[in-house]
C-alpha cells in the first residue's frame, strides 16, 4: 500500500513532466505531416493496382493503421501520455475504447452471419 | 447561424472563464491544466472517455455500412427485383458489372479530400503549439486554417452527396444509400461542431483572450479535431479503397 501510494506520489511528481515537458518542434510535425502525405498517396496508387483480395486490402489497412498511430501518437500527444503507476491513463482509455469498438465490429458480422458464414 | 456561432463562443468562452476562476489550491501549470491529486486534467479525462465513447458509435456505424453494403451487392448480383429497383438501371448494370459500389466513387476527388482534413490535423496542432507559445498572429492563422480546410472538406462532402443524389443513390430507397450517408453524415456532422469550436476560438483569440492559460481550451478542441481526422483515415480507407 505504501509502496503504491509512494508509486503514485512520483507519478504526480512526473506528471506534468512528461504531459507537457516535451514540446515537438514545428518541423517536427511536418515531418510527421509529410509522412500522412506519402502514406496516403501510396494508399490510393496501391488501390489502383488491380490487386484482389488479401493482396490489396492487407496492406491498406496496415497503411491505415500507421495513420491512425500517427496521428494519435503524434497530433493528439499520446506519445507524451501522463503515466501513472505504470501506465498512460489517457492511452488506456483511448485503447479500451478502440477495443470495444472492435468487438462491436465482429459481433455486428458475427451476429448477422456475413463475414463467418 | 450566427446565434449558433455566438452561442458555440459564449461556452468555450465560460469554458476558459472557469479556468481563471478556479479554486487556488488547485493551481494551474503554465498550460492551463488544472493539477489534480493524479497529476490528470480532469477536463482532458472527460474528453479522452468521450472520444472512446465516439469510437464505439463510429464502430458500429461502420459495422452497420459494411453489413449493409454486402447485403446489397449479394442482393444485387442474385437479382433480386427489389434491390436492383432501388437505384437506377444504368447504375444497377453497372454494379452487377463490376461486383461492386466502386464505380460511382471519385477516388481522386475523395483522395484530394483526404489530404485537406489531414492538412488540417497538421494546422491545428501548430495553432496549439502557437497558443501555447502565446504566439497571437500564429494562433489566429493556424486556427483559421484549420477552420477553412475543415469547410473546404465539407464543400467537398456536400458536392460528393449532391453527385450521388444526381446518380439516383436517395437516402431512403436504398440499401446502400442509407448506409452510406448515414455514416458520412454523422462524420460531415462532426467535422461541422469542430468548425463550430475553431470559429468560437477565433473569436476569442481575435479579442484577445485567448492566451497560453487557456492553451488547454485549444488542446480540447485539438483532441476532438484529430479524432475527426481518424475516423476518416479509417472511413477513406474500408469504404472508399477496399471493394
Amino acid at each position: 500500500m505504501a509502496e503504491q501510494t509512494a508509486d503514485v506520489a512520483a507519478a504526480h511528481g512526473h506528471a506534468h513532466d512528461d504531459d507537457h515537458g516535451h514540446h515537438p518542434t514545428e518541423r517536427h510535425y511536418w515531418i510527421i505531416f509529410a509522412i500522412l502525405a506519402v502514406l496516403t498517396a501510396v494508399e490510393v496508387a496501391w488501390s489502383y493496382l488491380g490487386l484482389e483480395g488479401v493482396s490489396l486490402w492487407l496492406p491498406l489497412l496496415v497503411m491505415m493503421v500507421a495513420k491512425f498511430i500517427l496521428v494519435a501518437g503524434e497530433f493528439m500527444h499520446l506519445r507524451f501520455d501522463t503515466k501513472i503507476i505504470n501506465g498512460r491513463v489517457f492511452t488506456w482509455a483511448f485503447a479500451a475504447s478502440l477495443l470495444l469498438a472492435v468487438a462491436v465490429y465482429f459481433i455486428v458480422f458475427a451476429a448477422f452471419d456475413t463475414v463467418f458464414a | 447561424m450566427t446565434d449558433i456561432a455566438d452561442s458555440a463562443t459564449d461556452v468555450v468562452d465560460d469554458v476558459a472563464s472557469a479556468d481563471d476562476h478556479a479554486p487556488a489550491d488547485h493551481g494551474h501549470d503554465d498550460h492551463g491544466g488544472h493539477h489534480t491529486s493524479l497529476g490528470l486534467s480532469n477536463m482532458k479525462l472527460a474528453m479522452w472517455l468521450f472520444l472512446g465513447s465516439e469510437c464505439l458509435l463510429f464502430g458500429a456505424l461502420i459495422s452497420t455500412f459494411l453489413l449493409s453494403k454486402a447485403r446489397f451487392i449479394t442482393e444485387l448480383v442474385a437479382g433480386n427485383p427489389r434491390v436492383i429497383e432501388s437505384i437506377p438501371a444504368g447504375l444497377a448494370e453497372e454494379f452487377i458489372e463490376a461486383g461492386t459500389v466502386e464505380p460511382i466513387y471519385d477516388i481522386p476527388f475523395t483522395s484530394g479530400s483526404s489530404f485537406i482534413l489531414l492538412m488540417s490535423s497538421l494546422t491545428m496542432v501548430l495553432a496549439h503549439k502557437a497558443v501555447s507559445e502565446d504566439d497571437d498572429l500564429q494562433t489566429k492563422i493556424w486556427l483559421g486554417a484549420t477552420a477553412l480546410l475543415g469547410s473546404t472538406f465539407m464543400a467537398g462532402q456536400v458536392y460528393e452527396f449532391t453527385v450521388f443524389y444526381r446518380e439516383g443513390i436517395e437516402y431512403g430507397t436504398s440499401l446502400y444509400g442509407s448506409a452510406f450517408y448515414t455514416l458520412t453524415g454523422f462524420h460531415g456532422a462532426h467535422v461541422t461542431g469542430g468548425i463550430l469550436m475553431l470559429l468560437s476560438l477565433l473569436v476569442l483569440a481575435f479579442r484577445g483572450k485567448l492566451k497560453s492559460n487557456r492553451a488547454e481550451t485549444v488542446e480540447l478542441v485539438g483532441l476532438y479535431w484529430h479524432f475527426v481526422d481518424i475516423v476518416w483515415v479509417l472511413i477513406f480507407t474500408i469504404v472508399y479503397l477496399i471493394p
